[in-house]
């Protein structure tokens, strides 16, 4: 396969056209941070963590959807975009209610880690606090939209891989929720076939199961991709 | 009658704040004591709405020292809702590390913030009567109290990996075994920490004898009380039974399960505190005052688990011909020989061949939509009540702390104290420290939560029924 060379942070590379810019910084070890990217299932571009600078653009743009182009110039980790990406995790965290110290993903949370990434120490804008609900009516799991950050893993992991779609999205701004259906209670569920695959997508502890508590979670999102993988494979 | 008031504010925080208002008469005799509590929290009401299984996660913050306690009354809450046991490891693990919650804050209570009184004398500089203050005059106690409290710590850092807030204690049983490694050198802290716990109760016997009249008359109201016994009236911290005893040494109730709690106690709003004011039922508001504690479990107890600290009990018990002790001060002296039992135990524990095995947790979920569950915090007998959706999520929590079930004697006790020692305009020093000192004998969390120097901030104001300001006293 013929390759495109590209420069990402003054580093000449020869990558395969068609790549996304955050394929590309993976497969050559530098450093991205991301939430709504989960291998193997579309990109949306909604977390804004994986903003970078590519020259000639005049704003930034999302590596996790902006494919490469010849010669084309990135620069990943400028002042600009931490300041871009310290300021995207302070709004996480302001959103709704995060909680770490009594939450069940507490020291398994990408949220808590992008926190210790971008050296969050306080949080600059006022937090919302909305009264958000916990929908334990799921004989086996818990959705806890506190928790819930708007990355939307669960709903593509649920169309995508299980082929389910129980999961979608309802409202605007920061009125936007998860729903299950039509927004009726997840333990009510026509579509939902109880396979656990949101839990896994989930990066915080907004779905967890109800046998579990703090200190027991375990997610693994990296099956989620294999079993992807494993799809396309010819047998 | 042209009454005037006294304010202690802030005396210093109980999971929020807290004043008193001392009421004087004409002549500056005492004639009415309050004790306020001004902050109000609010776990009862935003935990509904929860898992009930967070609860073991979330109620822990309520108290820094004692989040062990809290834990495994919620835990036993979720076990009844979800109809399942503990393993017998899981049972041993958490003995453990509730005797190290336990020892800890026994150590913190007596070494950092009651030791200064008793060695350096209540009207000693109180610039210097702290654990610093220890530490200049007796480097020696000072490093024991710290290395004891460090023990305790331990206890739940070698199983969990955390010191305070504990993870790991889970419906079931435990989330983390105890490896061989961690067994032995918990094990060998036992010498040490039988020694300092003794050195202690060597310095609370000197102080009894050379301060007898005051130690005997310190707030020593005769009360009900309240604590947990095992099947043969034996001293219990983790698991058993309620026994109700009168001021006489009568046992009202006994072998009462813990669920059975609301039959015999009940709570009261006063409007001048966010403290609720629980009473023995059977007995009304105006009778039924029951304390919990050390001393409580002490006095309701027919005998201790280990065999020094059976030897100490005796000797506590005589002290009254085997009745119940009432003096506020003999909180420090059972606080002491529970810490020597904690030690004793211990040992027992970790030489258990079990305590190491990795069948640590019984699954299960939600059967019941009712839970309670009890425990013995260092402070008293300790209620979590839950009630859930056919989900599992919380649509009512009652909580009832020691601290608060202490609430209406620590009143009475600074009543008493400021009768004893407050008279007229002239405030001293001495009077305020002993104020201080009747709240600190129930180790409510406004000793320990913040100020671990051993000093509260305080300001004691004169003033008359105008408002007008007769005399500030100051610290902080």
């Amino acid at each position: 396969m013929n390759t495109i060379p590209v420069i990402i942070n003054d580093k000449k590379l020869d990558v395969d056209p068609g790549k996304t810019i955050l394929e590309v910084c993976r497969e050559n070890d530098i450093e991205m941070l991301t939430m709504c990217h989960l291998k193997g299932v579309m990109d949306i571009g909604a977390c804004r963590l994986c903003l970078v600078e590519v020259e000639g653009a005049n704003k930034l743009m999302s590596a996790c959807t902006t494919r490469v182009n010849a010669n084309m110039i990135v620069r990943t980790a400028t002042d600009k975009i931490k300041r871009y990406q310290r300021i995207t995790t302070e709004l996480f965290f302001a959103e709704r209610n995060h909680v770490c110290s009594v939450c069940v993903a507490n020291g398994k949370c990408e949220l808590q880690q992008l926190g210790y990434k971008v050296e969050l120490d306080h949080i600059r804008y006022p937090h919302l606090f909305p009264q958000c609900e916990v929908d334990t009516s799921h004989p086996w799991y818990v959705m806890d939209h506190n928790r819930c950050i708007m990355c939307t893993r669960c709903v593509r992991v649920c169309t995508e891989v299980e082929g389910a779609h129980n999961w979608d999205v309802m409202n605007r701004g920061h009125q936007v929720r998860i729903i299950s259906d039509f927004n009726t209670p997840w333990g009510e569920s026509i579509t939902c076939t109880s396979c656990g695959k949101c839990l896994h997508a989930c990066p915080t502890g907004a779905i967890w199961p109800k046998a579990i508590v703090q200190g027991q979670l375990e997610k693994k999102p990296e099956m989620l991709s294999e079993l992807m993988e494993k799809r396309k494979m010819k047998l | 009658m042209d009454k005037r008031r006294i304010f202690i504010s802030p005396v210093t925080r109980i999971e929020g704040h807290a004043n008193i208002t001392i009421e004087l008469d004409d002549d500056g005799n005492v004639q009415d004591a309050l004790f306020h509590v001004n902050e109000f929290r609010g776990f009862e009401k935003f935990c509904e709405g929860r898992m009930y299984t967070e609860m073991p996660t979330i109620t822990p913050r309520i108290c820094g020292i004692c989040p062990t306690s809290h834990t495994l009354a919620s835990v036993k809450a979720c076990e009844m809702i979800q109809g399942t046991q503990p393993t017998y490891t899981a049972n041993l693990l958490r003995r453990l590390m509730h005797i190290g919650q336990n020892l800890s804050s026994h150590a913190l209570s007596f070494f950092h913030l009651s030791s200064p009184d008793f060695l350096l004398g209540y009207d000693s500089d109180p610039a210097k009567r702290n654990i610093l203050g220890i530490a200049e005059k007796y480097p020696d106690i000072a490093v024991k109290g710290i290395r004891l409290r460090k023990f305790g710590q331990e206890l739940s850092e070698r199983i969990t990996g955390k010191k305070i807030h504990i993870m790991g204690i889970v419906p079931g049983g435990m989330a983390y075994p105890l490896t061989e490694e961690n067994r032995k050198a918990l094990l060998q802290w036992i010498p040490e920490a039988t020694q300092t716990v003794q050195l202690g109760l060597s310095i609370i016997k000197r102080f009894h004898e050379e301060n007898a009249d005051m130690v005997n008359s310190f707030a020593p109201s005769p009360t009900l009380y309240l604590g947990t016994v095992g099947p043969n009236g034996e001293h219990e911290l983790y698991d058993g039974k309620l026994r109700f005893m009168d001021a006489d040494g009568s046992i009202l109730n006994d072998q009462v399960s813990p669920t059975d709690y609301l039959n015999y106690i009940a709570e009261r709003s006063v409007n001048w505190s966010y403290l609720k004011y629980p009473y023995y039922k059977p007995y009304g508001f105006d009778k039924g005052f029951y304390r919990v504690g050390p001393l409580a479990r002490l006095n309701v107890a027919s005998k201790m688990r280990t065999p020094l600290a059976q030897k100490e009990f005796e000797i506590f018990k005589s002290m009254n011909g085997g009745k119940p002790v009432h003096g506020t001060f003999y909180f420090h002296y059972t606080r002491l020989i529970e810490a020597l039992s904690d030690v004793e135990d211990a040992e027992r524990i970790l030489n258990d061949p079990q305590v190491t095995s990795l069948h640590i947790q019984h699954h299960g979920r939600w059967n019941y939509d009712e839970g309670i569950g009890s425990s013995e915090a260092p402070r008293g007998t300790l209620f979590h009540h839950y009630k859930t959706d056919e989900t599992g999520k919380l649509v009512k929590v009652n909580l009832l702390i020691a601290t608060g079930q202490n609430n209406p004697s620590m009143n009475r006790s600074v009543l008493e104290v400021a009768k004893q020692y407050v008279k007229g305009d002239d405030i001293k020093e001495g009077m305020l420290n002993r104020v201080e000192s009747a709240i600190r004998c129930y180790d409510p969390c406004l000793s320990c939560s913040t100020h671990a120097i051993g000093q509260m901030p305080m300001v004691i104001e004169l003033t008359n029924k105008k408002g007008e300001l007769i005399k500030r006293i100051e610290r902080g």
